[in-house]
């Protein structure tokens, strides 16, 4: 199985390269120095520009657009006008107030945190043991973590709905709950196998320096194997805390019907339904949606490339 | 002799330590996949013969749920809407994430900004990104507005599901490019140098010698792309708020079988459609790795 997956791959390694000021391999720079096709090359280099440009307007402009919409009064929203007459932030206020998305707002940053946190200590405690302790039947155990990879979401619908109606033996109702939500996600098979990966890469001095000292195994893992592991950890916190975030179908099974506990793409969703046509606020609820994951992504693009391509080497 | 029958049974009882702390540390992860990975596997084969409400097993019912499936004419709408949608998407994507990888792969000025704008779509949920395309594509919206129509894209029957293949195609071909990416930058640059000195023009060089080299990227990227879009659902059930309209044009498998479970509470019957759809894909898989598995040899 292990081979079977394909190997992660090395995400924008490049990036990295070119940060260092190198030019990473491809089939552009070769051309270029064969004499005679500056010329040709100069036509060429335009022409990839303007259509660069061009695909680029084109995945920017509804991004522009609601933005632009998001600042816009009503009666203004109804126009084509490019930019607001009188930019507010009036729809962004009536939003979180009026509409409850600052609820929504704060039940998608709770459910994110949480599941990210338990995916980030689960993933890195079993990845760790994957990659570094021995015992009997560990291939055979990693083989099946690798195979609940191949089994679609819904196909667990009815068996999780019902599964979290009446939890066996405890008898808990946890559909509706956010713990209802937090149990089934508690680690992905993709963050364990990152971090089994990214933790087979590291040196075993470390370990061995630190058993020489005397540190059991938790600590060792505490204290010398998270502390090396940052861009692994980084990685699944943005691919874990951006899943959860987006996710629509998992908490639109669990908290269907109850409100109070929605997450911003339900309550976008909802909202929708109810008052199509308020389009800034809308809009607006949608930027609310977007930004935090921009931002994430902005912040810990360097790590999480790091992370992916080291994971991607050993893959 | 004593000191060593002592070390050796100290490493044998360290042995034992080690095993016991392993197993102790994978035990939750393990347990997790078990109870909610594994379990809801069995159980759902299980209900499946079953006619299973709310309240549990009502009748024992065989295959009888699947051969109620093979006449069900809805859930032939969706497999066909499906299989439609991935039969045009995922050519697309794969295409589209292609190009944009081997244009941004180059040595462009502004590269890095290229490639975090066409990724930028990527990162939106599904539900702000549908939000925004129905605001785009309503009949008084911008698309309209720009190209002279009154369309109301998402509302006609004609143009619905093809709508929501437009909005996936945009929204997840950045994701595709950045696989692409990967794969290509693990081709080494000799083969390039040879060909440069071969005197190959840059789009046989393509053909002839990155496009062949991609396959794995090919296999990832088509096993991925097609995985999702025979589950495709949020957008499905988000412009249609989930009765899969207008007259059923955007009923995926997977709405329909959101709308047997929750709404009709027709537990066994979802079930069985859950099961046909990981039967669907895991053949896919198979079959893709198998064409993929024959280019390599060839």
């Amino acid at each position: 199985m292990a081979s079977e997956l394909p190997p992660i791959p090395p995400v924008i390694a490049a990036e990295e390269l070119a940060k260092k000021g190198e030019v990473p391999p491809g089939p552009g720079p070769v051309t270029e120095g064969i004499p005679g096709r500056e010329g040709a090359d100069k036509i060429r280099r335009t022409i990839t520009y303007v259509v660069l440009a061009a695909v680029s307007l084109l995945f920017f402009v509804p991004f522009f657009w609601s933005i632009s919409t998001s600042l816009k009064t009503l009666p203004e929203a109804a126009g084509f006008d490019l930019l607001p007459a009188d930019p507010s932030f009036r729809a962004y206020r009536e939003a979180i107030t009026t509409f409850n998305f600052g609820r929504y707002f704060l039940n998608s940053v709770f459910l994110a945190s949480v599941v990210t946190g338990f995916n980030l200590f689960l993933a890195s405690l079993g990845g760790y043991a994957f990659a570094r302790l021995r015992f009997p039947g560990r291939e055979v155990l990693f083989f099946l973590v690798l195979g609940t990879l191949m089994i679609p979401h819904e196909l667990r619908l009815v068996p999780v709905f019902q599964m979290l109606s009446e939890f066996p033996v405890t008898h808990w109702n946890l559909l509706g709950s956010y713990q209802g939500y937090i149990l089934i996600n508690l680690v992905g098979a993709t963050n364990l196998f990152l971090m089994r990966q990214y933790f087979l890469t590291i040196p075993k001095d470390y370990e061995e320096a630190a058993k020489l000292d005397g540190a059991g195994y938790f600590k060792t893992y505490l204290r010398v194997m998270l502390p090396l592991a940052g861009p692994a950890l980084a990685a699944i916190t943005i691919l874990t805390f951006q899943g959860t975030w987006n996710d629509f179908f998992w908490p639109l099974v669990i908290f269907l019907g109850d409100e109070t506990k929605y997450t911003l793409p339900l309550g976008i969703n909802q909202f929708r339904s109810q008052y199509s046509t308020q389009w800034p606020e809308l809009m607006s609820a949608s930027i609310l949606a977007i930004l935090p994951i921009f931002a994430l992504y902005v912040f810990f693009q360097r790590y999480f490339i790091a992370g992916i391509t080291s994971a991607g080497v050993k893959g | 002799m004593a000191t060593e029958a002592r070390t050796e049974r100290s490493i044998g009882s360290e042995r034992v330590r080690e095993a016991l702390v392993g197993y102790a540390f994978v035990f939750l992860p393990l347990a997790s996949f078990l109870i909610f990975f594994f379990y809801p596997l069995g159980y759902a084969f299980y209900i499946s013969y079953f006619d299973w409400g709310p309240l549990g097993k009502i009748e024992t019912l065989g295959l009888e749920n699947y051969r109620d499936l093979a006449d069900d004419e809805l859930f032939h709408k969706a497999l066909k809407n499906t299989l439609r949608y991935t039969a045009v998407v995922v050519p697309c994507q794969m295409a589209l994430g292609l190009t944009l990888a081997v244009v941004v792969n180059q040595a462009l000025r502004g590269r890095t900004f290229f490639r975090a704008a066409f990724y930028f779509p990527s990162l939106a949920s599904s539900a702000a990104i549908t939000a925004v395309a129905l605001y785009i594509l309503a009949s008084d919206g911008l698309l309209n507005a720009l190209i002279g129509t009154d369309k109301a894209w998402f509302a006609e029957s004609g143009t619905a599901l093809e709508s929501i293949m437009g909005l996936n195609i945009w929204t997840t071909s950045g994701t595709m490019m950045l696989f692409y990416l990967a794969a290509l930058q693990a081709i080494p640059t000799d083969v390039y140098e040879a060909a440069a000195i071969d005197g190959a023009k840059s789009w046989r060089t393509f053909w002839r010698i990155t496009f062949p080299l991609l396959k794995p990227g090919h296999f990832f990227v088509g096993v991925v792309s097609v995985i999702g879009s025979l589950q495709v659902f949020d957008q499905a059930f988000i412009v249609s708020g989930g009765g899969g309209g207008p007259n059923y044009s955007t009923m995926t498998v997977v709405l329909y079988l959101y709308n047997q479970a929750i709404n009709d509470v027709r537990f066994g019957y979802a079930a069985a459609v859950g099961v046909i759809l990981f039967a669907l894909i895991f053949t896919l898989t198979v079959v893709q790795r198998l064409v993929f598995g024959r280019m390599e040899a060839a």
